[in-house]
């Protein structure tokens, strides 16, 4: 085969002027780019746009593929424009990242609620200066789950500087509402713990939410991570509300705090009432955008 | 060299992306001929492979769903079948007395259970495959070992609690993995529903029932 040198001249010449082109439309494009950033910052995120996007992505992806097989060019064109193309294809979009962010900001944001919650309930009075093992396992476990929802938001903080986010240290707005209409009629443990079981469903059906949202593998990991630990501070507090409701304060018992719960003792529906559903059903949620910044 | 103005948008994804905001439908369409071939010499291993098709990760795709489905559905198997023989220990007397709390959560958490598996096996019929019936035959083994020396009430309920913690965990582990939305919400909602049962185990079995801050991976199966 013969190489026509004069022609592969004029190409290698349109080839520099295409990249040429191409650098100063994207010059061109930046500024305009970080202004749609300020503008979409506190816009909600249009999930349907997004999986109308991912699903013209993946079907993009499909189709040149059976383009490829077809012309058997493998290898011909990597590299270069090409591998550009295959990186925007395969990566997730722009788009997916700000909804990303924004999960991770309102999810700083519950675990800053619940923080702040579980700290105002240990200085409630009842709470600070009850008596009897069941008044010491309370306390213990609230003192033990606020250090785990702190330890969960400085995780999702650090997770929203990684995708390049600000991090979020705010209570949920959403939320906090409805915490500060639940203190006043805080007037004794049942009403504490109802208020606290409700936080902890919000927080692990938010999360349940998002696991199917998220592009970020490991925002995606976190997140599910979080929400087992969450479904257990709900179970126990379920566990806890019932033997409350139940005034058997002698089986709310746990070591440290207490000496192991006595088995025999533990009414029938201590084995099923934490677990109302064999599935997981999503009730009230913090929407993506109620806690981003 | 010039370029029409629609060459040069269809050709440049920075100014389509910044013109149309993030609606990059056009974009894609109006590139994808002369994207396609040097994008799966770029990022296909194998023609023939449909897990390359997501777009994604790579690592996920229908038949890696399926694969994951089955684990799940070879799981819930495995847990059913437990929970029932637990049962029938307890009710011939073989676990001494069993407290009326530990009848309800074997009870409940084998329905749970049963739930579970048709959930996933209604995925892998969906897909044209054949419902799984068989328990997981890796850890089969161990758990009829297990089951075989339980003597106790507290033995069947750590038994228990070895299962759901693999169960949880390979849920855990397998989400990032799966492509489908539907999969993925149905993991994590048996997820969230299998630690609840760890939470109450643990409480029952004398035991702390948030023990770790973060939920890990390190009992999952695998395929």
């Amino acid at each position: 085969m013969t190489i026509d040198d004069r022609q592969l001249q004029e190409l290698i010449v349109e080839s520099q002027d295409l990249q040429v082109d191409a650098l100063r439309q994207g010059r061109d494009a930046l500024p305009l780019m970080a202004e749609i950033r300020e503008d979409r910052r506190k816009e909600p995120v249009n999930l349907d746009e997004i999986n109308r996007f991912n699903a013209n992505r993946r079907e993009l992806f499909r189709s040149v593929k059976k383009a490829g097989a077809a012309f058997g060019t493998r290898g011909l064109l990597a590299g270069g424009f090409g591998g550009f193309l295959a990186t925007l294809v395969a990566s997730p979009a722009r788009a997916d990242e700000a909804l990303d962010i924004q999960i991770l900001q309102t999810a700083s944001s519950l675990e800053k609620l619940a923080v702040g919650t579980y700290e105002a309930a240990l200085g409630l009075p009842f709470v600070r200066n009850g008596s009897g093992t069941a008044f010491d396992t309370i306390r213990a476990f609230a003192t033990e789950t606020m250090s785990q929802h702190d330890q969960h938001k400085k995780a999702f903080q650090d997770q929203t500087d990684s995708l390049g986010g600000e991090r979020q240290d705010e209570p949920n707005p959403k939320f906090q509402q409805v915490v500060n209409d639940a203190v006043p009629g805080l007037t004794d443990p049942l009403k504490v713990v109802q208020l606290a079981a409700t936080l902890e469903k919000v927080a692990t059906d938010t999360y349940l939410m998002n696991l199917s949202m998220l592009e970020d593998t490991p925002s995606k990991s976190l997140m599910g991570s979080v929400m087992g630990v969450e479904a257990q501070h709900l179970a126990t507090l379920r566990a806890v509300e019932a033997l409350l409701m139940g005034n058997a304060l002698d089986l709310i018992t746990v070591p440290p705090a207490g000496p192991p719960v006595d088995l025999a003792k533990l009414p029938a529906a201590a084995g099923s009432v934490a677990f109302p559903d064999a599935l997981e059903q999503i009730g009230p949620v913090a929407e993506p955008e109620s806690g981003a910044k | 060299m010039s370029h029409t103005p629609e060459t040069e948008t269809e050709l440049n994804p920075l100014a389509q992306l910044a013109t149309a905001r993030v609606s990059r439908r056009r974009f894609l369409a109006g590139t994808g001929a002369v994207a396609g071939i040097a994008l799966v010499t770029a990022a296909c291993g194998d023609d023939d492979d449909e897990a390359a098709d997501t777009g994604t990760d790579g690592g996920s795709s229908a038949n890696g769903d399926l694969a994951i489905a089955q684990l799940a559905a070879g799981l819930e198997v495995l847990a059913v079948d437990a929970y029932t023989a637990a049962l029938d220990a307890a009710t011939s007397g073989a676990l001494g007395p069993v407290p009326p709390a530990v009848a309800t959560f074997v009870t409940t958490a084998k329905g749970h259970h049963e739930e579970h598996r048709d959930a996933w096996n209604a995925v892998i019929t969906g897909a044209g495959e054949e419902a799984v019936t068989e328990p997981n035959a890796t850890l089969k083994p161990t758990v009829d070992a297990g089951l075989a020396g339980a003597k106790t009430v507290a033995d069947a309920a750590n038994l228990a609690l070895t299962l759901e913690n693999i169960a949880s965990q390979t849920y855990l582990s397998a989400i990032p993995k799966l492509e489908s939305k539907d999969a993925i919400t149905q993991a994590g909602q048996i997820q969230v529903v299998d630690q609840q049962h760890i939470a109450i185990l643990l409480y029952a079995l004398g035991k702390y029932p948030v023990p770790e801050v973060f939920q890990k991976t390190d009992q999952a199966a695998t395929a």
